[in-house]
């Protein structure tokens, strides 16, 4: 028993990635994060030499600075830094000419910028953001977390509003746990793993690749593969956005937040079985996260909790509600889709 | 009496030494509660404005009971030494703020005083006065995420209500 699982282990790491045998989520996980790294080194050697371009700031504070930036280097991030320690640490997104963008993402023009903040008057695209994010967390701890003999695919992160109550990603496990259901101790394992990573505060970082790029960084996961085409398909420049956390390297609609220390309250709340698909059965992992700036109270968020645990039904493209007998109401002000 | 040294320590006692004496902070304290009376939100020195507040917060305890009340009137009339602001405070002040259980004045910390003392300021006012407030709490907006999340909590509530009621 023992030298038959060291054998298979050792075949393992010494098979190749055209073999026929499955690569592990470990090996796997390298794999796409050599890709990224080289791609990224590949990106930045194409602006040799440091050129200056003029950002302008707008908005409420400090309206009409001027930061004179590096081309190709500077970041909008750095932006902020240029600003205060306020603006660094609590701007979640940017827009650079009207455009919502990473405070990670590189400046390559002269333009206009503003910081998005969670307490600004309409925080939709931060709170977007954010549970994107948190989806990407979950989909790393969850690749992860099993034992290298069972299989993780980790299919994708539907786009669900936040007044739906809780961010999911759909997984399809090894066939051998279709039976299995995580229990309330697995999923805090799970939740604990990820606030290791909340801990190290790991930038999110993201880059833009052309989709062979991205199809050989997938190349493992037919379900991401179709997600590349599909993306490149509709982004006006044929590219795909990738972003990568630590070692892990994921596809992405929209733009993330600067780093993993934003979340402060975070929980994987539920694990529900959405029954056979084309990939295999798929489980949607539903979890709850609030940022640093808005925690809550330990009574609120055991409210919201227990509602993270309803299973999120994603009816259409960008539309989702939780599963009750009643239509959810999109005609109330107060909501936002 | 003797410098000893447990007179010097206050050793839990209530209430701080000012002026030249108990008489002196009295008269101290009695002519910025006047002052707080007229101006309902004068500028002092944090230490005295902290203890004004105690005496303004029972003065104005003692004038809810009315200005038929013989104490009321006498702590009143001991306390402003403007006699017009007796009228002031018990026609004017008491239904303003007679709603109120306690809290009638608030106090804020202001940067310290330019003099060379440098003493650490405080505005003391009372509440509901006419001047515009010096400090807003703007709440957060509605679409920020938490409030989001218990938006969809509450809708999640009441339609169950509704479903449950049916």
């Amino acid at each position: 028993m023992a030298c038959r699982v060291v054998s298979r282990v050792l075949s393992c790491r010494f098979a190749s990635s055209s073999s026929a045998s499955r690569l592990s989520s470990v090996q796997l996980q390298r794999l796409r994060n050599d890709l990224f790294t080289r791609e990224k080194a590949r990106q930045q050697s194409l602006t040799p030499r440091i050129e200056k371009i003029e950002v302008k700031l707008v908005g409420k504070t400090h309206p009409g600075t001027l930061f004179v930036m590096n081309k190709g280097l500077s970041t909008p991030y750095s932006c902020a830094r240029h600003l205060s320690e306020w603006h660094s640490k609590n701007s979640v997104l940017a827009l650079v000419n009207g455009e919502v963008w990473d405070m990670h993402c590189l400046l390559t023009q002269s333009c206009e910028i503003q910081f998005l903040t969670f307490k600004d008057e309409d925080p939709a695209e931060v709170n977007k953001a954010y549970w994107r994010s948190c989806a990407m967390l979950m989909g790393q701890v969850l690749e992860s977390s099993f034992k290298e003999e069972f299989s993780v695919e980790l299919l994708q992160s539907p786009e669900v509003t936040v007044l739906s109550g809780a961010f999911c990603y759909d997984v399809v496990l090894d066939s051998h746990l279709d039976s299995w259901n995580p229990s309330k101790e697995n999923l805090r394992a799970l939740t604990r793993a990820v606030h290791s990573l909340l801990h190290q505060d790991l930038p999110f970082e993201p880059l833009e690749v052309q989709p062979k790029v991205a199809l050989e960084m997938f190349q493992h996961n037919k379900c991401k593969q179709a997600q590349v085409e599909e993306k490149a398909a509709h982004s006006p420049q044929g590219t795909v956005r990738v972003y990568r956390c630590r070692d892990f390297v994921d596809l992405s609609d929209g733009p993330h937040i600067p780093r993993t220390g934003f979340c402060s309250q975070f929980e994987i709340t539920a694990a529900h079985s959405l029954g056979p698909g084309p990939w295999g059965q798929v489980r949607r992992f539903q979890g709850l996260s609030l940022p640093r700036q808005l925690q809550a109270f330990h009574t609120i968020w055991e409210r919201i909790r227990t509602r993270a645990e309803r299973l999120v039904e994603v009816r259409a493209p960008s539309q989702a509600a939780v599963s009750t007998s009643v239509p959810a109401e999109r005609s109330l002000p107060e909501s936002q889709l | 009496m003797r410098l000893t040294l447990p007179a010097l320590i206050a050793h839990g006692r209530y209430g701080r030494r000012m002026g030249l004496g108990p008489e002196s902070r009295i008269n101290m304290l009695r002519n910025i509660l006047t002052g707080l009376v007229r101006h309902e939100r004068i500028e002092t020195t944090w230490a005295r404005a902290d203890e004004v507040r105690i005496y303004a917060e029972k003065l104005i305890g003692y004038a809810k009971k009315g200005d038929t009340d013989e104490k009321a009137m006498k702590m009143a009339s001991f306390w402003l030494t403007e006699k017009d602001l007796v009228h002031k405070l018990f026609k004017v002040l008491v239904p303003r703020l007679g709603s109120e259980q306690h809290g009638y004045t608030r106090v804020f910390q202001i940067p310290n005083r330019d003099s060379l003392d440098r003493a650490k300021m405080a505005v003391l006012e009372l509440r509901g006065n006419p001047f515009p407030p010096l400090v807003t709490r703007q709440p957060d907006s509605n679409g920020t995420l938490l409030n989001q999340l218990l938006c969809g909590y509450r809708q999640e509530v009441t339609r169950s209500r509704a479903a449950g009621g049916d």
